[in-house]
């Protein structure tokens, strides 16, 4: 058996049920899967029947990370966690969350490239895992308590460097709406009920291992210089926010944010972030300040500086240290977050006094972090807040809610935009406490039905962005037309997919792109101006199948999907190209296992197909294009009746989309009647297993 | 450098360069070990037995690499990028800069209240680095082989593979636990500056790293372990357990 | 002016080659700061370093010699005249021309400055741009300079095309009616501001 590289050898398989612990091999069922979200979805094909519920003891959930993990390839640091998805409507199905920090790279350095649970406790444990030293260890004192003190008491048993998951009240409470969070900050939506259903409050692990590069250790250090050499700033923009000496081109909607004058205020003493050329390879960490994107220009005196995963120069995750806010709320004054966790307490509200980017959205956002990453509380891709603030302002809660509950909640405040509300509401919903708590820490669609409100009415809402299956859009039409709108059809959750959108919003001019796009997908008509959207025609449909096998390969890898790929570059002497064969590069030296793009891709579509397995089995039907690669109305409409094609709106048609499906079930060698992969596409991705059983229940087209 | 040979004017030499500021119990060091050259037993048992004997004298360090914990924005790259690009494997628990262990909660870890540093406190990340003390270096001088040299052109004190046995009481020698041991090679790491492009400040990405001309570190930054950074001449520096599992 | 004559030696210019390098450094030198060198400050330069002897006033031609010495074999070195035909010298190496086009309209022509960038954010990628960017860095223009700019430019044909909207954040927008219709900069101005932060 061949020795590789990257890979830590061992998956760590935990019965709860039986508090049995057994190792088996990575490689030897594994290899063809990679890690991450194959091996989780690998795992539920062959183990999970398809009828199995969230909440079942028989559930497993598998948090994986790649043969790249752990290792100086830039952007290594995710965690995928595939399980049996609790707040997907009607009916669960597969669906994978995603969570950086320290975790990947300290189970890899213990030995393990996953961890598979499955069973329930008799009462509330958590995993101890020191290198080999495996223990199920009691977590009833743990239990009732939220994420923070869980870690800090798992650290004191562990050591200051463990890596501590846990899940915070709202897990424990089986609140669908609950993550699993690490690292302080850095949390995987949809799995915390998961985990409170087996009686899992943590996993905690200390590794002190190794992990062999296998090609020459020079080879390795010129192509990880050269992968950094390409990397942009957060979701690989390429072009700085404002004009730099060294940029030719510049996009004001960059993540970019660097520039002299512009200063991490917070740090001790202050630090200019300065004009950071992207050849200084030493400057990566000051490109990026989120909480200046989010938030405005008023974010930069409380930044104290970055953070992120293990390994990553990026730092995507953005200290931030706000006085008023702790002697306001009384909460500490320090909080990090990004994205959706950083907005979380801001987004639930309409409006503040001071306006949306003003001194009360950083308290909000303080107090949303302050609260929700400690109860464990997962946000939906903000589906929640976006909900909130419907049933709200259009009366639904007012008649759901009884009368001594809807007074219970100071919704002047609420309406005025004071961040205080947040201590009413989110306590409730992780404790499940009253109609209203209870409804929204369902998830959209269980919500929806509780209430006996029409899916239709949501889907008719553009500014709700809800898509099907009770979760919302990520990165559809309003990002890249077509090609947006065939990715967000395919997954049981928002689809987590960025490719498509970290090259759509690169910053570079439309003419650059589509030379770029001309050599990645084989036109240049395969990417629009945005919002200028043009008909359908098989490059987009090229771009779309390469944007959702480059997610799975990464989920896969561990490389980041929010970063990654890096077909574009800040290079001016590149012509901003960057490498498209770079997972490939990076795979082949550090395993010693040498596949090239094209075979990478094969593996990963391999991984893609799978996902597509299990969510046919799951729903027990073929019929995918009809019953589930669904688009919302929303989609197909303009709030000024613009037609589709015309320039300033989102708007698709609807013979256009479907011809967008039957140029994507093309492009994937999918049955375009029914969506569902043939047996020739199965066989051909080493899925012969898979289309077998696929068969003999009627589910192959 | 093979110290039997050494010329008594060079060991005078290095002796004068070290009497410039000098605490009591290192010039009390000094005047006996002009005396006791020849006379090896004053050193103590554990040294007279070493089949190399210690090194008597150990050229200045050239360069440091020296930290800005305010600008440390937590990546561990610089642990990554000297163990891959040394040692061809991404192990940051035998990195020769050391990060992980204060990235949480700071070098006092996890009892330190309110008042932590690190990521779960006020964010400021204390980079370990090895102050590759003057002579008498701490390691070198606990080590009964021998085998932590200063090898040039920067006379980092690097660890002899070749004489290194594996006895880890270099570990327990450094007051700010700079050295590791890897049991894969069976022996002691340390940072050798790469022989003057420290791999890890190219790595990191927050120019929170910087190599520098070298300058006296020991008293300015305080022990990880302990109190006092003293060598004690009468005692077997205490050895400490290896740090795997 | 005059170059250093060397000592004794009637009619010759040895220092061609230092003053040449000198011209490059100074040149260099300020792209590096992210600004463009004038033809005072490189000789300003030479006079500091004896390359040069005389008083400064008038442009030598010996200072086009020295240029266009210094330009062979420096490809970078690079030539940019504002709208009165000045000359500005920048290297490719450390700044883009995009950059120093920049740079010169804004000595001394903030209506242009303001109408080309707008322009060329139309034309190029294509998006309107935000008002508020020419408050900060490297724009540093003061609100009012702004306003003023605009008022002025409104009534001049030459500026016919830059026009202005407005997002629902409340945050203006320019755009040129010559490479954007206003329906669809409106779409992409509320795009820019609002919509990318709730489509994250």
């Amino acid at each position: 058996m061949p020795s590789f590289g990257g890979w830590a050898g061992k998956i760590l398989r935990v019965d709860l049920s039986t508090r049995r612990t057994w190792t088996e091999g990575t490689i030897e069922r594994y290899q063809d899967y990679l890690g991450g979200t194959g091996i989780g979805y690998k795992v539920l094909w062959d183990e999970v029947p398809g009828d199995t519920r969230p909440f079942d003891p028989a559930n497993k959930i598998i948090f994986a990370v790649g043969p790249l993990a752990g290792t100086g390839a830039p952007c290594n640091g995710r965690t995928a966690i595939t399980t049996l998805w609790p707040t997907c409507w009607p009916k669960p199905l597969v669906a994978t969350g995603h969570m950086g920090g320290q975790f990947a790279a300290e189970l890899k350095y213990a030995g393990y490239d996953a961890i598979v649970v499955e069973g329930k406790a008799d009462s509330p444990v958590w995993l101890s895992i020191a290198d080999q030293r495996v223990e199920i260890v009691d977590a009833r004192p743990l239990w009732g308590q939220g994420i923070r003190r869980t870690t800090i008491e798992i650290s004191q048993m562990l050591g200051p460097e463990a890596a501590v998951a846990a899940i915070g009240q709202a897990g424990e409470n089986l609140v669908p709406m609950s993550v699993v969070m690490n690292s302080y900050s850095h949390s995987a939506g949809g799995v915390g009920a998961v985990m409170g259903s087996k009686n899992l409050k943590a996993i905690g692990v200390r590794g002190t291992g190794s992990l062999r590069v296998a090609g020459p250790k020079e080879e390795w250090e010129r192509l990880v210089k050269l992968h950094l050499s390409m990397l942009g700033a957060n979701n690989q923009h390429v072009v700085p926010d404002s004009p730099q000496p060294w940029a030719e081109y510049y996009d004001p909607g960059s993540r970019w944010k660097a520039a002299p004058g512009r200063k991490w205020g917070a740090a001790a003493p202050a630090i200019d972030t300065g004009t950071c050329d992207p050849h200084n390879l030493n400057r990566i960490a000051y490109r990026s300040n989120n909480a200046a994107f989010y938030l405005g220009d008023v974010a930069w005196k409380y930044t104290v500086r970055g953070n992120g995963c293990t390994g990553c120069p990026i730092r995507c995750h953005t200290m931030i240290k706000v006085p008023s806010a702790a002697a306001k709320y009384g909460i500490s004054e320090m909080g990090q977050n990004t994205c959706g966790g950083l907005n979380f307490g801001r987004s639930f509200f309409r409006t503040f006094p001071d306006g949306p980017r003003g001194e009360t959205a950083v308290e909000a956002c303080m107090v949303g972090m302050h609260l929700a990453d400690d109860l464990g509380l997962w946000c939906n891709y903000s589906q929640l807040q976006r909900d909130f603030q419907k049933l709200y302002y259009d009366g639904i809660m007012r008649s759901q809610v009884g009368a001594e509950e809807f007074k219970s909640y100071s919704w002047n405040k609420y309406e005025k935009g004071d961040p205080s509300f947040l201590f009413e509401l989110l306590p409730r919903i992780a404790m499940k406490q009253g109609e209203l708590g209870t409804a929204v820490g369902l998830g959209t669609g269980y919500m929806l039905q509780r209430w006996s409100l029409s899916e239709e009415g949501w889907k008719r809402d553009a500014n709700l962005q809800y898509w099907k299956l009770g979760h919302p859009k990520h990165h559809a039409n309003e990002d890249a037309g077509q090609c947006g709108v065939i990715i967000n059809t395919q997954y049981n959750r928002d689809a987590q997919c960025h490719s498509h959108a970290n090259f759509t919003r690169n910053g570079l001019p439309i003419a650059v792109q589509k030379r770029l796009a001309a050599e990645i997908w084989g036109s240049p008509d395969a990417v629009d101006p945005v919002k200028a959207y043009t008909p359908m025609n098989p490059s987009k449909a090229r771009m779309a199948k390469w944007a959702l096998l480059r997610k799975e390969l990464h989920d896969s890898l561990s490389l980041c999907n929010w970063m990654g790929p890096w077909v574009a570059s800040p290079l001016k002497e590149r012509g901003y190209k960057g490498d498209d064969s770079i997972e490939s590069l990076l795979y082949s030296l550090v395993t010693g296992d040498r596949k090239s793009r094209e075979e990478m891709d094969l593996t990963a579509e391999r991984i893609f197909l799978l996902h597509r397995a299990l969510t046919i089995r799951g729903m027990g039907t073929r019929e995918m294009r009809a019953r589930h690669d669904s688009i919302p109305e929303w989609v197909f409409e303009d709030p000024e009746g613009k037609a589709a094609f015309t320039k300033g709106t989102n708007r698709m048609d609807r013979d256009d989309i479907a011809l967008a499906m039957d140029l994507f079930y093309e492009e994937m060698s999918w049955d375009k009647a029914t969506g569902a992969p043939t047996l020739a596409a199965y066989q051909r991705a080493g899925l012969a297993h898979v289309a077998r059983e696929l068969g003999e229940k009627g589910l192959l087209p | 450098m093979d110290t039997q040979k050494m010329e008594p004017e060079v060991l005078k030499r290095g002796l004068l360069d070290t009497l410039g500021d000098l605490s009591f119990s290192r010039r009390q060091f000094l005047r006996l070990s002009g005396i006791s050259v020849i006379g090896m037993s004053a050193f103590g048992p554990r040294l007279a037995a070493g089949a190399a004997g210690p090194v008597l004298y150990m050229e200045q360090a050239q360069g440091i690499v020296i930290g800005d914990p305010t600008k440390c924005v937590g990546c561990r790259r610089c642990e990554l990028a000297c163990t891959e690009f040394n040692d061809g494997k991404a192990a940051p628990s035998v990195a020769r800069v050391k990060v992980a262990r204060n990235l949480n909660f700071g070098p006092k870890g996890v009892f330190a209240g309110q008042r932590a540093l690190g990521n779960w406190g006020n964010g400021l990340v204390i980079q370990d680095l090895c102050k590759q003390c003057r002579h008498p270096a701490p390691c070198a001088t606990a080590c009964p082989q021998g085998a932590i040299v200063a090898k040039p052109p920067t006379n980092a004190r690097v660890v002899d593979p070749d004489k290194c046995v594996g006895c880890q009481l270099c570990l327990g020698a450094c007051p700010w636990e700079m050295l590791s041991f890897d049991p894969e090679t069976g022996k002691a790491v340390k940072c050798s500056l790469c022989d003057g492009k420290p791999k890890c400040v190219e790595a990191c990405p927050a120019e929170s790293l910087h190599y520098v001309s070298w300058r006296d570190l020991t008293r300015q930054i305080p022990p990880r372990a302990r109190a006092e950074t003293t060598i004690r001449l009468t005692e077997v520096t205490p050895s400490r357990q290896g740090k795997q599992v | 002016m005059t170059p250093v004559q060397d000592g004794g030696r009637d009619g010759e210019y040895p220092q061609w080659e230092a003053a040449s390098q000198a011209a490059i450094q100074v040149i260099r030198n300020r792209s590096g700061q992210g600004q463009l060198a004038t033809e005072e400050d490189i000789l300003d330069e030479l006079v500091a370093l004896n390359l040069l002897e005389g008083t400064p006033g008038d442009m030598p031609s010996a200072l086009t010699e020295i240029l266009s010495t210094a330009a062979e074999g420096n490809g970078d070195l690079k030539e940019i005249q504002d709208q009165e035909g000045r000359k500005r010298y920048y290297s490719s190496q450390l700044m883009t021309e995009t950059y120093a086009r920049l740079l010169v309209r804004k000595e001394g022509d903030p209506l242009r400055l303001i109408a080309e960038i707008v322009r060329e954010n139309s034309s190029l990628y294509p998006r309107p741009f935000p008002l508020g960017a020419f408050e900060r860095s490297p724009f540093d223009m003061t609100r009012d300079e702004i306003l003023q700019c605009l008022n002025q430019m409104a009534s001049l044909e030459a500026y016919r095309d830059i026009a202005r909207t407005t997002t629902s954040a409340g945050n203006a927008f320019l755009y040129s009616t010559s490479y954007l219709d206003p329906d669809y900069a409106a779409t992409l101005a509320e795009w820019i501001d609002v919509g990318q932060y709730d489509n994250p």
